[in-house]
């Protein structure tokens, strides 16, 4: 049952809206990564608000760890930033739990937890011996070995300590629940993601428009040649019914959670069916993460945007697919580094990104054409019950406006501000970036807390594993792999000037 | 619903055969996009443009 009430707050995020909140997950995430965006913003005024923001750095001294990410307010020190930063985000955040009608006190508290373990994680891997990567660095602090994880490493003790506490505290786990919204930290900061990019790829637009036209090979492979097989493997393989069937296929092929509730939705299936293919989606996004990026460390490193892409395909969930992106991208870094090639940061995480949001702004389409089809020839319904055009935008991912908006604002101000102002766009970007960060680190743990493969097994759904095995690791990864090839073989991200 | 009301009916589940709209779903996607992703492959491989 707790596999069931993990991802009943997917449910409300990712679907249409289910409850009588004032806002949605996705259009809270719109409001909040919009927000962030704009203060940063304000630093090209010469006001440094988000200058006292904490950042981890790479660190063999704890007094070292921590500090604020602008100069301007170093006389904080490390500590009094993190707070800062802790109850800063609370306040944004409860007062986003009480838009969406939460238990404010209740979140407020979990959220304390969540975010010092998550946030401590992060230090964790920020430790000169996991994350130095170059010869330089390890002069610089002393020490003779690393596992040259940079400090993205961090990402994965996160994932790992939500893992550990969802299976062997499972208490804790569940009281954490209200705090747990993986969907919710990782689209706050795809719409933050948007600003950075846009700072980032302003100088290479060519490079840029090559990068968005071949992610459009993705949508065709994700929803008619990975769902068209995986449905047909669960109907005729595994003899799943197509109510069971059509979720699963939408969760194993589109984007995860989302894609398996809109579609359960579509085909009027019951909401149990889509919770549990959630669940599983869930549980398969946290191996690919752990497995992935390293795979693609090892055979993909000199063609890193075939990495970035393969990520976006392969990993399902979006909080999942950009993080493994992330990881990839700090893995594939310190890689080229280490034989002197120095690639400018953001374009694997970009890819891996635009991959994703690409698949994900499809799915209101999928889900009208599968509930036309449903409806007036599978379960032929009344009229009142007919697919409906609106659904389109029903099932439309909002967040992926905020993403489009930082995006383009941060576009048309790289190109079209005077060259002193444009400047100090990279700076502003990055101290909204150390909030993209957080939430990233957020979405981790997260992630690892709704995995609880014990209470999965226990409940004996192996069959719908079995598909989900056979398909990921027997089709969706390697054919990925394939189309990333295909697609973005050649292409490398600039050099680091 | 309970889970092991679920777990039942997912073990003792009737076949159901392929109906002719399913059918048509699976090849008309895959067809579908097979082609497009060959005719995008040679748009690719003909305008390779910044690499």
């Amino acid at each position: 049952m707790s596999q069931e009430n993990a991802t009943k707050s997917n449910l409300q995020s990712s679907a249409a809206p289910l409850t009588s909140a004032a806002l949605t997950e996705d259009w809270l995430a719109v409001v909040i990564g919009l927000a962030l965006f704009a203060l940063a913003l304000i630093a090209l005024t010469g006001v440094d608000a988000l200058g006292w923001v904490v950042v981890a750095s790479v660190w063999t001294s704890p007094d070292s760890a921590l500090g604020p990410i602008s100069k301007a307010y170093a006389w904080l020190g490390g500590f009094n930033s993190f707070v800062l930063t802790y109850l800063f985000l609370l306040a944004v955040l409860s007062a986003g739990a009480a838009t969406l009608k939460a238990d404010v006190r209740r979140f407020a508290v979990a959220f304390t937890v969540v975010f010092w373990i998550a946030y401590a994680s992060w230090v964790i891997g920020s430790y000169a011996h996991f994350a130095a990567v170059t010869p330089a660095d390890l002069k610089k602090f002393d020490i003779h070995w690393s596992l040259k994880l940079t400090n993205e490493g961090g990402y994965l003790i996160a994932l790992i300590a939500g893992l550990i506490i969802a299976n062997f505290i499972p208490r804790l786990a569940e009281w954490l629940k209200p705090a747990v919204r993986p969907e919710l930290y990782v689209k706050i900061a795809i719409v933050i993601l948007g600003g950075f990019l846009a700072v980032t790829v302003a100088s290479r637009l060519n490079l840029a428009t090559s990068v968005l036209l071949r992610g459009t090979a993705a949508i065709i492979e994700a929803y008619l040649i990975y769902w068209a097989v995986v449905y047909f493997i669960a109907r005729q393989w595994f003899g799943f019914s197509r109510e069971w069937a059509a979720p699963l296929a939408s969760g194993i092929s589109i984007c995860g959670v989302a894609a398996a509730i809109a579609t359960g939705g579509a085909i009027r299936a019951r909401p149990a069916v889509a919770v549990l293919v959630s669940s599983l989606v869930v549980i398969f996004a946290v191996v690919e993460v752990l497995i992935l990026p390293f795979l693609a460390d090892a055979f993909l490193s000199h063609e890193p945007l075939v990495a970035g892409a393969w990520m976006g395909l392969a990993i399902k969930t979006d909080g999942a697919a950009v993080a493994g992106g992330g990881i990839t991208e700090s893995l594939i870094l310190a890689h080229a580094a280490s034989e002197g090639v120095r690639y400018q940061p953001g374009w694997i995480l970009g890819t891996s990104a635009t991959v994703k949001v690409f698949i994900d702004i499809f799915i209101g389409i999928w889900a009208f054409i599968l509930s036309y089809i449903w409806t007036n020839h599978i379960n032929v319904t009344n009229d009142g019950d007919k697919a409906k055009l609106a659904e389109i935008w029903l099932r439309f991912p909002k967040f992926v406006i905020g993403f489009v908006l930082t995006f383009a604002i941060g576009l048309y101000l790289s190109l079209s501000m005077p060259a002193e102002l444009a400047a100090k766009l990279p700076a502003a970007m990055g101290q909204a970036n150390a909030f993209r960060v957080i939430f990233f680190i957020l979405t981790f743990f997260s992630i690892g807390l709704s995995s609880n493969f014990k209470a999965l097994w226990q409940d004996g759904f192996l069959k719908l594993a079995a598909v989900y095995l056979v398909s990921l690791f027997g089709f969706v990864i390697w054919v990925g792999l394939l189309i990333s090839w295909l697609f973005f073989a050649g292409v490398r991200p600039p050099l680091a000037a | 619903m309970p889970q092991s009301d679920l777990r039942a009916e997912l073990q003792n589940q009737q076949r159901e055969p392929l109906l002719p709209i399913e059918k048509k779903l699976i090849v008309g996607s895959l067809v579908t996009g097979i082609v497009l992703l060959v005719a995008l492959a040679l748009l690719n491989h003909l305008f390779p443009e910044i690499r």
